[in-house]
């Protein structure tokens, strides 16, 4: 699934109205000037690799839209992410990439309130999610941390049961409804067949898949993963992407995802957000805002943007010099 | 891990390859070695062709976790069966316990004396000599399980337990003040909940303050436990002879001497920790998934943990303070279920109950029967009957995992 199939089947379907994207943003005196998108078009009926399916999410969701109004992070005295004013259109799948230690992962743990803003705020569809009470917010968000921790020797029913959490009261019992929700969970990922398995016996892949399957069951229509493809082979990454692109097309998810592989980010992303020491560097549709500049601005390498061959979309190429240094590597 | 599993790989290879190899190969080349031994020893490790030692080193470490588990996995159904077979070794206890004593009566007339039937001399022997006693095991050893079982979870440590907290060591300390101070009998137990309780403050006061970190949790808990055991230990070498003997009873834990009323009071309070254990044990399971994880799933984890903790350290003071410190239960049962149901469940949280009453009494019969020294604290027992016991649980499961893995 392509980015650029997924706006347009977005687009048919009315979803991606509300949203105000800001996009070629200024910072740094860098001026992010938009690519031109006519390669993208031509080589748009090329891309036949992904069934287009977004007719099934017709009826109009909730819009889903996170967004932060100057908003400070900081671990102690440590200001991570400064001043940040950020939206993350509803309906779609926003990709968050930047170098090493730039914030990526502190926003998300501020957005998914694991984190408290030392300033500013942030909201989702207009209320502060910090005034929402933990398990109201936790029935419309589900999260995907970097690093999850794996009890001993769970099995992967058991993981993904614990994703109803949020819909349970401390006395109710196992309802129809939360096994039917893990049951889907666990369709989706194709894990029905590693159900009694132990997760800690897995694969990277499988076990990636199981704690996805465990955020579906918390049934959410915002996502947000941490790197979900990191650690994994190309297989891997390419299966849980094109999970996450299904998600979005068939169930009508709103994702907001961290990567580190820009490729990817524009390929399966239709809003790209890059950060870098904190700030925000670039905001927009990644076939506008991501370009050579950008890329050495952010990521201080050299590099030439060449459409994606198989897509469209941006890709980039670093100069042939082995340049590896940056400068905001932590 | 990657050293011992390099290490096992060297003395495969030196088997396999000889001696030679080992100092004319540079270090790639023997790690590559190391990979193919690896492979053919494990004889499973399949297809992802890798090249270098430290990708067979990681392919290999699910590799070793999938026998062991695979091993324990039917397990999580035998609860059920073990749950059964834990209450009917119970009640044959309970049965030794009335029906023994000064008096041995007939089981039957034991139990039916139990429930206030039959003879009224028997009644009176059961009911108010042996019941009590009985009983106090029972409660006992279920709180301290339980404690100890919610402990080692919260913290994922397995040394976690209410002895290390220092929980049991301020129930010792509360009983023996109030020892020295020459308070009556019936205050003892209330003593050794309140000292219980005022070692968990002063845990909090000291490692609360950085947050909930569970190293530094339970590294004060260690010292609170030292500080006070130190303090019992002073207060007992100063204590009159007369006083020492009893003193002794609340230093190692025994379930001599209780009354109805003491075993009533703490056996109610212990009921309605063990309902809220349960009833907390939902928010236990979603803690186990990291605070990340939980805190996206809407559970508010730092109120979450010290939900557990409190009930924990409640369980344990009130256990303690019915028998004294006992030792090794709460260390022990979690691990002993651990090994015998598999993963754990709420299922596997009753078992444990079940089994630390199991414990106690079992060890409070062999006290007060098997053994020639006469009125030996069950605390000793526990601790002679337990640790090898575990040793020997412990060694089972680390060659099963090896024979398993080759």
């Amino acid at each position: 699934m392509t980015s650029h199939q997924l706006t347009t089947d977005q687009l048919a379907n009315g979803q991606v109205t509300t949203s105000k994207v800001t996009t070629g943003k200024v910072t740094n005196g860098q001026l992010t000037t938009s690519q031109s998108t006519t390669d993208q078009l031509t080589t748009d009926q090329s891309t036949t690799d992904q069934p287009a399916t977004g007719q099934s999410a017709t009826d109009q969701p909730p819009a889903n839209q996170l967004s932060t109004h100057g908003l400070d992070l900081r671990y102690g005295d440590r200001l991570i992410v400064g001043g940040l004013d950020l939206v993350l259109p509803g309906g779609a799948v926003t990709a968050v990439v930047g170098p090493n230690a730039c914030g990526k992962s502190t926003l998300l743990r501020g957005l998914t309130r694991l984190l408290a803003p030392a300033a500013g705020t942030v909201t989702l569809d207009g209320s502060d999610i910090h005034r929402m009470p933990a398990k109201a917010l936790a029935l419309r968000m589900g999260l995907l941390p970097q690093q999850p921790v794996t009890p001993d020797a769970i099995t992967v029913e058991a993981l993904v049961r614990l994703g109803r959490y949020p819909h349970q009261r401390l006395l109710s019992p196992w309802s129809e409804a939360d096994q039917q929700a893990v049951e889907e969970a666990l369709r989706r990922t194709g894990t029905t067949g590693l159900r009694d398995q132990p997760v800690d016996q897995l694969s990277g892949g499988q076990r990636q898949r199981a704690w996805i399957a465990l955020a579906l069951a918390q049934d959410t229509d915002l996502l947000l993963l941490d790197e979900p493809t990191t650690f994994l082979d190309l297989r891997h990454q390419l299966d849980v992407l094109d999970l996450v692109a299904a998600l979005h097309a068939e169930a009508g998810r709103t994702v907001v995802m961290v990567l580190h592989d820009l490729g990817q980010a524009a390929r399966y992303a239709d809003h790209l957000v890059v950060l870098k020491d904190g700030q925000l560097a670039a905001a927009g549709a990644p076939a506008e805002v991501l370009d050579a500049e950008l890329v050495k601005a952010v990521f201080d390498v050299d590099c030439r943007v060449i459409p994606d061959p198989e897509t469209g979309t941006p890709l980039v190429i670093p100069k042939g010099s082995p340049l590896r240094h940056t400068t905001a590597s932590d | 891990m990657n050293d011992t599993t390099n290490d096992a790989a060297n003395n495969a290879m030196d088997g396999a390859v000889g001696k030679a190899v080992n100092d004319t190969v540079d270090d790639t080349a023997k790690d590559a070695v190391d990979g193919a031994v690896k492979d053919t020893v494990n004889g499973a490790v399949t297809g992802t062709g890798t090249g270098t030692g430290t990708g067979t080193v990681r392919a290999k470490k699910p590799l070793g976790a999938v026998s062991a588990s695979t091993a324990r996995r039917p397990a999580g159904r035998r609860t059920p069966l073990l749950a059964l077979g834990g209450v009917l070794v119970l009640l044959a206890l309970v049965t030794v316990s009335v029906a023994n004593g000064e008096m041995p009566l007939p089981p039957a007339d034991a139990l039916k004396g139990l429930f206030g039937l039959g003879d009224p001399g028997t009644v009176l022997v059961v009911q108010e000599f042996r019941a009590p006693r009985m009983v106090a095991a029972v409660v006992a050893g279920t709180g301290l399980a339980v404690a100890g079982t919610l402990l080692q979870r919260l913290f994922r440590n397995p040394l976690a337990s209410p002895d290390v907290m220092g929980v049991t060591g301020g129930a010792s300390f509360g009983a023996v003040v109030m020892l020295a101070a020459g308070a009556s009998q019936a205050l003892i137990p209330l003593a050794a909940l309140g000292g219980g309780l005022l070692a968990a403050v002063l845990l909090g006061v000291f490692a609360w303050r950085a947050g909930v970190s569970v190293t530094r949790l339970v590294l004060v808990g260690l010292a609170v436990q030292a500080g006070l055991t130190a303090a019992v230990n002073f207060m007992v070498v100063r204590f009159p002879t007369e006083l020492a003997g009893s003193a002794l009873q609340w230093t190692t834990g025994s379930v001599y001497g209780r009354t109805w009323t003491e075993v009533w009071a703490a056996g109610g309070a212990v009921v309605v920790a063990l309902v809220v254990a349960f009833l907390l044990h939902r928010r236990l399971a979603v803690l186990d998934l990291g605070d990340d994880s939980a805190g996206a799933l809407g559970l508010n984890t730092n109120t979450a943990r010290l939900q557990v903790l409190v009930t924990a350290i409640v369980l344990a003071s009130l256990a303690a303070a019915l028998t004294g410190p006992v030792a090794f239960v709460a260390l022990a049962v979690p691990h002993i279920v651990r090994f015998l149901a598999g993963p754990p469940t709420a299922g596997t949280l009753a078992l444990s109950g079940l089994a630390g009453a199991v414990l106690l009494l079992a060890s409070d019969l062999v006290a007060q029967y098997l053994l020639p020294v006469s009125g030996l604290p069950v605390g000793v027992v526990t601790a002679t009957l337990g640790a090898p016991w575990l040793l020997v649980l412990m060694i089972r499961q680390s060659s099963s995992v090896n024979r398993s893995a080759r």
